[in-house]
């Protein structure tokens, strides 16, 4: 009993609070857009960004904040704890973790949002036309997209590696080639709808040729959840390449990425006693993805008119 | 208090709290529904009609509450005061759907599409009787009869996409009327049929009206409704009753000009086709950004300084009565 | 009901179809003679180049590619899946040896995180706001961040190593057979595969079940007095699970792709262990079959999943 009274006062106070505010006219109308206010005021979403920032600029300034070279071996000095001569200490071939990870994320970053990049230009230019055109040319796309996403992406992903042999480049396509589909289904649905609207048939009345109208006209207006599908697919992209470089089958292993440097973890006897060579690794890729995903989960509320407020 | 009054709601005020900022929906309101009676509750979108009646019922969203005021409901057993009691504590849940009972606007949204008819209004009658499911199967199965649902036995175990819009209504206002209450409440139940059945639909509620004694507080915009059930009307704008009596006093004596101009706005079947419609000047205020004072002011005709301060209710005679500075005499 | 499982099922074998091709097409297209992986490899080691010509001839290796391809599916169809590059095992013996590993932990880490995915999601949106609910978005947020081999690695450190509770890997110690024997290597890899699935399907459901409870007919039930755990369960989440379904049925491509890595990190004899090792070693009949077989499972699996939906929503199911 006493329980509920005491939620209940709480709920009301701020009711009472903000009835007063209104009744003294401290309420002043708020100017901007109202999607960027949203976005800012969502705590997560801040931090992501800080987060985010942070690592990439800490990638693209890499020779600014770092004097080692990621590639270099120094078996003298290999399997050193972290001290002040290298922050996260040496791996076991002698090469600075710190700048493996800092000039790791140029690659992984690369892959990840490049891939992301590449994947929404194909599902997007296919979306945006078929979904407008329709027909036959519609439904075998439709067809297509559903066999690659029946493909579980991982199986799909090595099952080229496996015919198209490693490689960052090779990497970039085989995730492009596997990822278009989601994004391809989603600018298909947006066309869909966004082709009944009265614009569209005025555009068509006017003579205007399909391909006009589909990119110029309506794709503007479905560009809001293109951009939150971006932002996740590159976190998505992201988790693959460590998963694969973990397993020693994603960028070749001489090349630094968060996933190669992770990769040492295999060996058990690294995992245990060597801690600083793979944890550190780990957990930028984890905050990393995590402040993309809190970027992209703020995009989507900020979009979306119906949230309450 | 009158014999006859059922429920009696004085000073009602009823804000929302969204997006930090307080919306005084309802902003004291009074009126009484009487036994056997229609009460019509008109006025345009967002007026605070409907809030009126989720206030009675309790069935107000989180991020609201009643301010104020007094909502009181007579029954056999005394006065009770519904304002007071827990939103969703057991006394007001006895009442709701046994004593008092909602019907909504549209029946396709307001039925749950994963039940069946018989199960949802089963529901009703178990959570306010002891009867047994067969004795619930059976009540609800004269309920559809009682409503006009043809086959009442098979309907029972089908589920609200089966139905047509028509009967889906029937059926709401079975599930409704199950368990016999004293006051249904109808919130713009035909504005998603079509014409033809809406004069269904209301010659049923008279019906029941007639067969049961309910009394009926109908929430519409549609001023034509309100000439064919209304006993008394209540005209709503912007959170206030600006007008309130019989349905002869309000509709053939209009005192207050937004009333007026409400039924200048509608065409009337036998005036010709020379007849004049005026639609009303304006349009309603942003609630966050209010006029002071009277609300209809700057869209009325009428209107001077002494608007600038909200007018006192008063009299007409002893069944009508208005707020307003200015008012109307009668055509 | 029957006419919706029928054109399912029209939609489903013309893609199984499709998709026979495409991996047939890519064996085809894989470097090595054909011949190879359709004959054990002893006897591809002692044959002569005449003998080879003749078995060509035999196994059709001449005729036009649809001829080819129509007997190769036929034999797959009555069970022959070709043979390993490497060890010349049939690959059908290896897939069914392997599959109930494969089976077990999937399974288990379905049925795990469906319950306590609904369950936290339906529980988060119910206490919107408050501090459960906070945490548990947070929680969700992590479990889709984290990759899932550093799970896998994090939970390895701490029961294997640190609180030494759990085996380090592999499914069975030799000589055991029980399955309680069993349970201590299934654990981990099945905690670690439900936790990342949790995640996703928590986040679904309670999105699934705000939006349910701001539909009209919670109202509905409201008005009629009916207590608030009803309105909540019978009336709200029984509308909420639909979609969650229908997202689990999307996901499983994920999760299979999930058991690939966890099988790999636990040394989990499973199909995905295999079939890493068969990208690693180029075995490429191996790795065509088990993305044919894998992918066939995901899509007749989502096709009864389909179904399974269709029965739990009534606007479908009366059609």
């Amino acid at each position: 009993m006493k329980d509920t009274e005491k939620k209940k006062t709480r709920l009301e106070k701020k009711f009472d609070k903000i009835l007063i505010r209104e009744d003294t006219g401290l309420i002043k109308n708020k100017k901007g857009s109202r999607a960027f206010r949203k976005l800012m005021s969502n705590r997560l979403a801040v931090a992501g960004i800080i987060i985010v920032s942070v690592i990439l600029l800490a990638s693209i300034f890499a020779p600014l904040i770092c004097r080692y070279d990621p590639l270099k071996l120094d078996l003298r000095n290999k399997l050193q704890k972290p001290s002040m001569e290298h922050l996260i200490g040496t791996d076991q071939l002698g090469r600075d973790i710190f700048a493996r990870i800092v000039y790791g994320g140029r690659v992984s970053i690369l892959v990840g949002l490049g891939s992301a990049l590449a994947s929404a230009v194909v599902g997007v230019a296919i979306g945006a036309y078929t979904g407008y055109k329709g027909g036959l040319l519609d439904k075998i796309m439709l067809r297509l997209s559903e066999l690659v996403m029946a493909f579980p992406q991982i199986i799909l992903v090595l099952l080229l590696v496996t015919i198209m042999g490693q490689g960052l480049r090779n990497l970039i396509i085989i995730f492009t080639l596997t990822g278009w589909g989601g994004i391809y289904r989603m600018t298909r649905a947006q066309m869909l709808s966004l082709r009944e609207e009265e614009y569209v048939q005025a555009l068509r009345a006017f003579g205007l040729n399909n391909f006009s109208i589909a990119y110029k006209h309506m794709l503007p207006n479905a560009v809001g959840p293109i951009v939150v599908n971006i932002t996740l697919s590159t976190a998505m992209f992201i988790l693959y390449e460590a998963a694969l470089s973990f397993l020693g089958l994603g960028v070749p292993l001489n090349i630094a990425t968060w996933g190669n440097i992770v990769n040492i973890a295999q060996d058990l006897r690294y995992l245990q006693f060597f801690w600083w060579l793979w944890v550190p690794g780990a957990i930028v890729i984890s905050l990393f993805v995590l402040g993309i995903n809190f970027i992209g989960d703020g995009l989507r509320d900020s979009a979306d008119p119906m949230q309450q407020g | 208090m009158k014999d006859d009054v059922i429920i009696s709601v004085k000073d009602l005020k009823t804000f929302f709290y969204t997006n930090n900022r307080c919306n005084k929906a309802v902003n004291g309101v009074s009126f009484d529904i009487k036994k056997g009676k229609t009460l019509c509750v008109v006025g345009e979108s967002g007026c605070g009609k409907s809030v009126t009646a989720s206030s009675i019922m309790q069935l107000l969203p989180k991020l609201s509450r009643i301010e104020n005021g007094k909502i009181t409901y007579h029954s056999n057993e005394g006065d009770i005061r519904i304002d007071q009691l827990k939103k969703n504590g057991a006394e007001m849940r006895a009442i709701r759907g046994s004593d008092i009972s909602m019907i909504f606007q549209d029946p396709m949204t307001a039925l749950n599409p994963v039940y069946s008819i018989g199960f949802q209004i089963s529901e009703n009658i178990q959570y306010h009787t002891r009867l047994k499911k067969s004795e619930r199967k059976d009540q609800s199965i004269k309920l559809l009869k009682e409503m006009g649902i043809p086959l009442p036995e098979q309907r029972i175990n089908e589920y609200p996409h089966q139905y047509s819009g028509g009967m889906r209504q029937r059926a709401m206002i079975a599930m409704a009327m199950a368990c016999n209450p004293k006051v249904l409440i109808a919130d713009e139940p035909t504005t998603a049929l079509d014409v033809t059945i809406q004069a269904q639909i209301f010659e049923l509620m008279d019906e029941l009206k007639e067969k049961h004694d309910t009394a009926i507080m109908l929430i519409t915009h549609d001023m034509g409704v309100v000439t064919e059930l209304a006993d008394d009307v209540v005209v709503m704008y912007m959170g206030n009753i600006v007008e309130n009596g019989t349905v002869d006093d309000v509709l053939r004596k209009p005192s207050h000009p937004y009333t007026k101009a409400l039924l200048e706005s509608i065409p009337v079947l036998g005036r010709g086709k020379n007849q004049v419609i005026e639609p009303i000047k304006g349009s309603t205020p942003d609630p966050y950004n209010r006029p002071k004072g009277c609300q209809f002011a700057p869209r009325c005709p009428y209107a001077d300084s002494s608007c600038l301060v909200m007018p006192d209710e008063s009299s007409i005679n002893n069944t009508h009565s208005v707020r307003c500075w200015h008012p109307m005499e009668a055509v | 009901m029957l006419t919706y499982t029928l054109r399912r099922l029209l939609i489903l074998i013309p893609m199984l179809l499709f998709l026979s091709f495409l991996i047939y097409l890519g064996l085809e297209l894989t470097p090595g003679d054909a011949v190879s992986y359709m004959i054990s490899p002893e006897r591809y080691a002692t044959m002569d180049p005449a003998e080879l010509e003749a078995v060509r001839e035999a196994l059709g290796l001449d005729d036009p590619f649809l001829i080819r391809y129509a007997k190769w599916l036929g034999g797959v169809l009555k069970g022959d899946f070709g043979y390993s590059l490497q060890s010349g095992v049939p690959i059908r013996d290896i897939v069914f040896d392997r599959l109930p590993a494969t089976l077990e932990l999937s399974a288990g880490a379905i049925i795990i995180s469906t319950i306590f995915g609904i369950f936290f999601g339906t529980i988060s949106a119910l206490k919107r706001g408050s501090i459960g609910d906070n945490a548990l978005t947070l929680a969700g947020m992590l479990g889709v961040s984290v990759p899932r081999f550093i799970f896998g690695l994090l939970a390895i450190l701490l029961f294997t190593f640190h609180l030494k509770w759990l085996p380090v890997g592999g499914r069975l110690r030799p000589g055991y057979e029980g399955f309680m024997d069993r349970l201590p290597h299934l654990i981990m890899p099945t905690l670690v595969l439900s936790a990342t699935l949790v995640a996703g399907i928590m986040r679904y459901s309670r999105a699934s079940m705000l939006d349910a409870m701001n539909r009209d007919f919670m109202k509905t039930a409201r008005s009629k007095g009916l207590p608030e755990w009803r309105v909540n369960f019978v009336h709200g989440l029984r509308v909420s699970l639909i979609p969650v379904i229908v997202l689990i049925a999307f996901r499983l491509p994920i999760l299979l792709g999930g058991t690939v890595i966890i099988e790999q990190v636990f040394q989990w004899p499973g199909i995905g262990s295999e079939f890493i090792g068969a990208v690693r070693s180029r075995n490429y009949p191996i790795v065509m079959m088990i993305a044919f077989f894998t992918t066939f499972a995901v899509l007749f699996v989502s096709f009864l999943i389909d179904l399974f939906t269709a029965l739990l929503d009534p606007r479908v199911k009366l059609d």
